[in-house]
């Protein structure tokens, strides 16, 4: 068995050859980056143009919707850079070219998903790291090293929750020919987190809190640093949750990759 | 003991039985009306250190399956499976460092990168040793000069280059055994020869075991010493490739289009061919595609161009091909009790 040590070493190694090659293709990575870049000012755009409007949605400033989306941005950044590949994952399946993952002496996931590193997933994660320091800053969040450790720790569960999600949708590809309504879905959800929950009446709450939980994407965690005296009891369970899901996804994967059976060749 | 030991293993499917038409389709979604279809069925076999076995069958034969459950990505549904004393599905990953494979014509290797990073990705991967590496590297270069296609991409490798990369990389890490599917598919006589050498040299050079499972006769012919045929899920034959080479070696099979070809065509044809060379001369006269109609013979018994004036001089012919005898043709012989 490998250590983690040796998996993140062959990770780098892959990754910085991955990056070698597609840095050939650079045309292709600005205007990647671009659009992305625009889709983030975007939505930004839309929360102003609503609070020029409305003095205030659901009682949270523009300043507060902005440090929200920000801890979006960084906490979806790790599903996009580093879990890229799981948008083929039907394709492969159908194709039988999953087969090749089995014949490594590795991790199926991760060798699964070193195969691809998105670039510009990067470039969301640097303008969310810059509006979360500037909205902090505006709203003059007080920050001491211990909400730093906070913020390092719900950072980490809100990846976690947002991998979870699409890694166990994707899995829908083992069983189901047509899968990707399943993937679709759980991608399109993603755009409800960057929006107070207090905004969504009581079954989407309840399904956004509980069930498919985008909630702890980035309101719930987001809760603790800019109104601590609101927070419910359960935001504070965001690690045990990040944690859980993964492992129910990753669960799911194990149980897909054992039940496939390929293609004839 | 045994490098590969297999005894009484299946593998059975279950299917759903499928209903016509799109309210068929809805009902289905509801159906329990399951069948079972047995993709392998009470196989054995033990395959020694070193050898070179040929498993072979027509499409649909099983070969898939039992590759499949020897590189642990099948559970057996019932039998004894173990390659190098591990049962593969249950220790995959550690099965995967003694294996090497290569599946038809997907390649293992990073398309976007070139070769020479693929090998070093491969050598932290199985974490072969600096200096094996080299020398790993250095044989390859020997024999089939790798060192040219070193800093192309994967992607502007032509189909046969990258096979030989490809075939190459599942050796790097001195694997105990080899599978091979199907890997001079699609490749023209030159580039074959080039492989199969290639794949000679590396079972001589670290006495590596490889099963081959190929629709090619001619890789088996050149290649390997035993061969097993499977089809629906058993074995036909297991045994020296000497036996099979002198019943097929000599077969050919003519393919003729005859002009105004009907239903009788075949029929009349088996029947003046018996007459006038006799019944134990072992004609068989098939139809394998729209058109064409198949004469396979045995060349030691009747000479091709026999066989050519007869037909000619019978028939109005259109068009010709001479092949060599097709792996459904041989499976049909091996039931009709040609191999005893």
């Amino acid at each position: 068995m490998r250590t983690l040590g040796e998996y993140i070493r062959l990770y780098f190694i892959i990754e910085a050859q991955y990056i070698k090659a597609r840095m050939q293709y650079r045309a292709d990575f600005i205007i990647s980056s671009i659009g992305m870049l625009f889709t983030s000012l975007a939505t930004l755009g839309v929360f102003w143009v609503i609070l020029q409007s409305v003095p205030d949605v659901a009682g949270w400033s523009l300043m507060e919707m902005v440090f929200i989306y920000a801890f979006y941005m960084i906490a979806i950044s790790p599903m996009q850079i580093l879990f890229d590949h799981i948008w083929q994952l039907r394709f492969h399946v159908q194709e039988g070219t999953f087969l090749k993952y089995y014949f490594r002496p590795l991790n199926m996931m991760f060798y699964y998903m070193s195969e691809m590193f998105d670039l510009k997933g990067l470039i969301q994660l640097v303008m969310g790291i810059a509006l979360l320091i500037y909205s902090s800053i505006q709203l003059q969040v007080d920050w001491t090293i211990l909400k730093f450790v906070l913020l390092l720790i719900t950072l980490f569960s809100a990846a976690l929750v947002q991998i979870a999600i699409i890694v166990a949708a994707s899995c829908a590809a083992f069983w189901v020919v047509e899968s990707y309504p399943v993937l679709g879905l759980a991608w399109k959800l993603r755009e409800f987190a960057p929006y107070p929950m207090s905004i969504f009446d009581g079954a989407f709450r309840f399904t956004f809190t509980f069930l498919i939980p985008i909630g702890f994407v980035a309101f719930y965690p987001s809760q603790l640093f800019l109104r601590p005296e609101e927070v419910h009891w359960f935001v504070y369970l965001s690690p045990i949750i990040g944690v859980g899901l993964f492992s129910l996804a990753y669960w799911i994967w194990a149980k897909g990759v054992n039940s496939y059976t390929g293609t004839g060749s | 003991m045994s490098l590969i030991h297999i005894e009484n293993l299946n593998k059975h499917f279950k299917v759903l039985n499928r209903r016509e038409g799109l309210s068929g389709a809805f009902r289905d979604l509801f159906s329990g009306n399951y069948k079972t279809v047995e993709a392998v069925s009470g196989i054995s076999f033990d395959i020694e250190a070193g050898e070179i076995v040929g498993y072979i069958g027509p499409n649909g034969a099983g070969k898939s399956t039992t590759i499949k459950m020897m590189t642990g990505i099948l559970q057996p549904t019932s039998g004894v499976i173990e390659v190098n004393g591990l049962v593969p599905y249950y220790n995959r990953i550690r099965q995967a460092q003694t294996m090497g494979v290569v599946f038809g014509q997907r390649t293992q290797l990073w398309w976007d990168l070139p070769v020479i990073e693929s090998f070093k990705i491969l050598r932290e991967i199985y974490k072969v040793d600096e200096k094996i590496f080299n020398q790993q590297m250095e044989m390859f270069n020997d024999l089939v000069g790798l060192k040219a296609l070193h800093m192309q991409q994967v992607r502007t490798l032509s189909l046969g280059q990258r096979m030989l990369c490809d075939i190459a990389a599942s050796f790097l890490h001195n694997p105990k055994v080899v599978f091979l599917d199907e890997p001079t598919i699609g490749l023209d006589i030159s580039v074959k020869a080039k492989i199969r050498s290639l794949i000679k040299k590396l079972n001589t050079e670290h006495k590596t075991t490889i099963i081959l499972t190929t629709h090619d006769l001619g890789d088996v012919e050149a290649l390997c010493t035993r061969i097993i045929i499977i089809d629906k899920g058993k074995i036909l034959y297991d045994g020296d490739i000497k036996k099979v080479n002198a019943l097929f070696g000599a077969y050919r099979t003519l393919k003729l289009q005859v002009d105004n070809f009907n239903e009788s065509t075949l029929q009349v044809l088996q029947e003046k061919m018996t007459s006038h060379f006799g019944t134990d001369k072992n004609f068989t006269v098939s139809q394998t595609e729209e058109f064409w109609t198949d004469i396979t013979f045995d060349q030691a018994l009747t000479p091709l161009s026999d066989v050519l004036n007869f037909v000619m001089k019978n028939f109005s012919v259109l068009d010709v091909r001479i092949v060599e005898i097709s792996m459904e043709n041989v499976v049909q012989k091996v039931y009709d009790g040609a191999l005893g």
